[in-house]
């Protein structure tokens, strides 16, 4: 019985412990990136599928963080229309190399080249079944 | 000497042995050592007409004709596993198996970001294949025009003992076929028919995988390899394996 006490006074202190922990960092991390998006454009990331899987794009990055505006891209390089580029033929790499889309400014110059690092966008499956949260082995088996 | 008086002596092992028996018999061992290789074990100085040939056979040297083999540019891998896709159709591959697969690792790079590295992998093609090696009862082996390592599901027990010894984890049991499944650069499927590209490398839409003949001087993988500057490397060379699935940073 007393053993049971310790054990409930144990677990107790723990859950308090956590929870106390967990309150702190989540308020440091609102003062330390408030993000707005009105003004940086949406948060999460955007993946595409089309014409190949697992290409990732960061409005953060890009705005946020490097300091674009979104006068930058829209509505000269990219639709403001989400999801539009995937539905245009020349949405691919031959393009950007021609300067069109993401090669206007990875032409490496401005930004790393298109032809270059390939996997900084290109994540790929498993990137995407990491950001979404799936396991690694549901997805390769 | 019968069982009952073996089990009257003491044991020979390390902890009931006397130091001193231990020290002896060690005195021995380097005597005989030192008696047998001379000054080779003990000269340190450097080898000055040993060369490095590097993992790529050397012109003229290769084995087989057609010398069947794949050239990776790695770098450019993006894990769209399109590859992965048109391997499972051609080859009938089940949700549980893979001949192919593509790996990550991922390494830091300056400014604090982190690069993400895609490996495709899938048989090599060893020309020391440890997998027929250790095959009991021949059903899997190099075939002797292309090099390519085949099966024969018919006599394929079972015993997954080819799957162990494999360096590269190219091996997977077909619980229908019972027998184990590998990839064979889509012979039966492809290459017997007259077609002269893997299902892989074909649907490859970042020119990554290039598959050919290593003994035709004008084939592409025969000029990726031998490109002035190109830095080839295999996997898991200390095998010895002598594999056939290059990967080049070009």
């Amino acid at each position: 019985m007393k053993k049971l006490l310790l054990l409930l006074v144990c677990a107790g202190a723990f859950m308090f412990g956590g929870h106390v922990v967990l309150n702190a960092s989540d308020s440091a991390q609102e003062e330390e990136e408030y993000y707005d998006e009105d003004e940086f454009g949406p948060e999460a990331l955007i993946i595409w599928e089309s014409p190949v899987r697992g290409v990732v794009f960061s409005h953060k990055t890009h705005t946020y963080e490097m300091g674009l505006s979104c006068e930058d891209c829209h509505d000269e390089i990219f639709e403001m229309e989400a999801g539009y580029a995937e539905t245009e033929d020349d949405f691919n790499m031959e393009a950007m190399y021609e300067g069109k889309y993401c090669g206007a400014c990875h032409d490496g110059d401005m930004a790393f080249a298109a032809n270059t690092r390939c996997t900084t966008c290109h994540i790929g499956v498993r990137g995407v079944a990491r950001l979404t949260g799936e396991s690694e082995e549901s997805s390769h088996h | 000497m019968k069982i009952s008086e073996i089990e009257k002596l003491q044991p020979e092992s390390p902890d009931v042995l006397p130091s001193q028996e231990r020290r002896t018999l060690l005195k021995i061992g380097l005597a005989v050592t030192g008696v047998y290789l001379g000054g080779k074990v003990l000269s340190l100085t450097s080898a000055t007409n040993a060369f490095a040939s590097g993992v790529v056979p050397r012109l003229g040297e290769y084995p087989y004709s057609p010398h069947y083999s794949m050239v990776i540019r790695e770098h450019l891998c993006i894990d769209c596993e399109l590859c992965m896709e048109a391997c499972v159709e051609t080859n009938d591959v089940p949700e549980y198996g893979y001949r192919t697969k593509i790996l990550e690792r991922r390494r830091d790079i300056i400014g604090g970001d982190q690069e993400t590295i895609f490996m495709p992998v899938l048989c090599n093609h060893c020309n020391r294949p440890p997998c027929v090696r250790v095959c009991p009862t021949t059903a899997t082996w190099k075939d002797k025009a292309t090099g390519i390592v085949v099966m024969k599901n018919s006599r394929c027990i079972g015993c997954k003992t080819c799957m162990a010894a494999c360096p590269y984890n190219a091996r997977y049991f077909h619980e229908e076929r019972r027998a184990v499944d590998k990839c064979n650069f889509c012979w039966d499927t492809r290459l017997s028919k007259g077609d002269t590209n893997t299902a892989c490398a074909e649907a490859c839409p970042a020119d990554v995988r290039v598959f050919g003949d290593l003994s035709d001087p004008n084939s592409r993988v025969f000029s990726l390899l031998h490109t002035p500057e190109t830095i080839v490397w295999v996997l898991r060379p200390e095998s010895g394996a002598l594999p056939n699935i290059y990967y080049i940073n070009k």
